[in-house]
């Protein structure tokens, strides 16, 4: 090395072999659609699902019959999208079930104390995300695995909610404006809807286009890299338990709401139904890898099973049956299709 | 009376212990602005975490660093950073999962306000980035591919890329051309000759002898977690150098002509 050759290091003066064409082209359409495999997966078994169901019934695909998965699915929807972010940094949330019931359960039992509805929803959504602090506290601070102190939480949680309730449901005044919540229509859409819209657009929004949602990617991928490039991970991880508290809080309270009532046996197995939808939509387990669409198609996928397969006659009980095979097909094909043909190319 | 300005950064008595293994033991190190300080010694002398802790990602057991005089207290990468101490880690510090874009802006990405939201800006930092691999003469063609797609190589690369490009007054290089092909070395030389130039402290921990002779002011020797010996680049031989390492008089062959390479 002689000359200083600031601008370009790497600049030959003359060139010994003959020039080739660039090795690397444009991302296709076809690479791109590769690339989001998952999403694309999880697309495609949503509306073969949806196709299947408007041939084979005759009340799938009306307005009125979609509406009502939108509404019944709200609290999936909306557990889902924050369950997508705690998964993202390579955590889990076991607790979710739990803590709607102990919200839903809450909410009644204030309700009936008389305290003004507008309180309550602030006091459960309060409660959802102190419940989330503590838990994200054990595993950001002190470094207990994810699994083990929700579970942890899951019981006590779930254990509280029976012990307020004393194990019977209580009734919500069908006159409160608490069941709005769960039964209005807004501009001929369900208000349940609405609200589960409304959080999965900024659930979006904070997971692509935030620093937020960068760092939450970032630490599922390499913590440490994370933590040296200056950000406080902790916070970062703790912040993510907090949302997913206040999530099934919220998903807890649309639920009192539609049903009239709060129970203690609420949301039993919804955290296995809410972390097999953001899986189905292609989030990974591991972390570092996680989609917000995917979670949505995935929680859709769910959703309409559940509905498809009682409208077609056939028995509910089909419904795990059926979205068990397809997490399994769907992940299978993310493997080897997908996957694959990276390699491959 | 005039006094000579504090060095830039002056590390003095820092131990480091790891259960029973005292990883480091009354270690020193001190910079002066823009001078080339290559740090050596044998697998497991401490380099590693010497450094760790002038960059905040270790906190040392005792001992103190000092940025310009002023006494400082690192309890976290950011603690540093913020007093633009930048490092280049031997274990990359990589998000695979993440784009070329997003590692090389990792902690400091721009954002721009949409509708009063800090919210990413995504276009320039694709723009800024692809500037910053043009100025570092990097070769990879998509600022939006993700980081587990390029070779050892071009991660390294990116890795070097984004400790040089933000300002810093201390750069702290752990064995950065590791992983690198011919060309590339010469090309991380020449950034470490042209960010010392412009009054940058870098601290080169490297196997590769030879480079240190093309690019250091100063070698300094760690022996089991101790700083054994100091000598100016002029003052000493690849030979010697070698010597000091391993702690005896050492005849291997690779040691021998090497001498003749740097003149
Ligand atoms: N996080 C750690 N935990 C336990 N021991 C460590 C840790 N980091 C370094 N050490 C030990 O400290 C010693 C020095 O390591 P290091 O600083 O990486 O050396 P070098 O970079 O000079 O090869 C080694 O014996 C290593 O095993
Ligand atoms: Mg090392």
């Amino acid at each position: 090395m002689t000359g200083e050759t600031p601008s370009s290091p790497q600049a030959a003066p003359a060139r010994l072999h003959a020039a080739a064409p660039p090795r690397h082209r444009q991302a296709t359409v076809a690479d791109r659609l590769i690339a989001n495999g998952s999403v694309v997966s999880i697309a495609v078994f949503f509306l073969v699902v949806c196709l299947l169901f408007s041939v084979g019934t005759d009340a799938f695909l009306t307005r009125p019959n979609l509406l009502n998965v939108l509404r019944q699915s709200a609290p999936l929807l909306i557990a889902a999208a924050a369950m997508t972010f705690v998964i993202t940094t390579g955590g889990i949330d076991l607790s979710i079930g739990s803590v709607l019931a102990l919200v839903s359960a809450l909410s009644a039992a204030l309700l009936q104390f008389g305290v003004p509805w507008p309180l309550v929803i602030l006091l459960m959504l309060a409660c959802g995300g102190l419940i989330g602090a503590i838990q994200g506290y054990f595993i950001a601070y002190e470094g207990i695995p994810a699994f083990i102190v929700t579970l942890a939480g899951l019981s006590i949680v779930r254990g509280t909610a029976l012990l307020v309730t004393g194990g019977y449901s209580i009734p919500i005044d069908s006159g409160s404006p608490f069941v709005v919540i769960g039964r209005a229509w807004v501009f001929g859409v369900p208000l349940p809807a609405l609200i589960a819209v409304t959080m999965l657009v900024i659930a979006f929004v904070v997971f692509n286009e935030t620093r937020f949602g960068r760092y939450v990617t970032g630490i599922g991928a390499n913590r440490e890299a994370v933590r040296r490039a200056g950000v406080d991970v902790r916070i970062t991880t703790l912040a993510v338990y907090v949302i997913s508290g206040m999530a099934a809080a919220l998903a807890g309270i649309i639920l009192a709401g539609r049903l009239g009532s709060g129970s203690s046996n609420a949301g039993q197995g919804f955290e296995l139904e809410v972390i097999a939808a953001v899986v189905l939509g292609g989030t990974s387990l591991f972390g570092g890898r996680g989609t917000i669409v995917g979670t949505i198609l995935g929680a859709l996928t769910v959703a309409v099973l559940a509905n498809g397969l009682i409208l077609a006659h056939m028995s509910p009980f089909l419904t795990p049956i059926v979205t068990g095979f397809i997490i399994l097909v769907a992940i299978w094909l993310n493997f080897r299709l997908f996957r694959g043909s990276l390699r491959s190319r | 009376m005039t006094t000579t300005p504090p060095p830039r950064v002056r590390m003095t008595g820092i131990s480091k212990r790891y259960g029973p293994i005292t990883t480091l033991s009354d270690v020193s190190l001190t910079l002066a602005p823009g001078e080339v300080l290559g740090l050596v010694g044998d697998n497991g002398a401490g380099k590693s975490t010497l450094s760790k802790i002038l960059s905040g990602a270790v906190i040392p057991d005792a001992g103190t660093i000092e940025i310009d005089g002023e006494t400082v207290a690192f309890t976290s990468p950011a603690d540093a950073r913020a007093r633009r101490v930048e490092m280049v880690y031997q274990d990359l510090a990589l998000c695979d999962t993440v784009d070329v874009a997003g590692n090389l802006f990792l902690g400091r990405e721009p954002r721009r306000r949409v509708a009063g939201l800090p919210l990413l800006d995504k276009p320039r930092m694709h723009g800024d980035a692809r500037a910053m691999l043009d100025r570092l003469g990097i070769v990879i063609p998509d600022t939006r591919q993700k980081v587990e797609t390029l070779s050892g190589g071009q991660r390294q690369s990116i890795a070097i890329g984004r400790a040089a490009s933000f300002d810093p007054l201390v750069l702290i290089m752990d064995e950065p051309t590791a992983a690198l092909a011919v060309a590339e070395v010469e090309a991380v030389l020449d950034l470490i000759r042209r960010v010392s130039a412009a009054g940058v402290g870098v601290i080169l921990i490297t196997h590769r002898l030879q480079d240190l002779f093309l690019v250091c002011d100063r070698i300094q020797v760690m022996y089991e977690g101790r700083n054994v010996a100091e000598r100016r680049i002029e003052d000493t031989s690849i030979a010697e150098i070698v010597d000091l390492i391993v702690g005896h008089k050492f005849e291997a062959r690779s040691a021998g002509h090497s001498r003749e390479q740097t003149s």
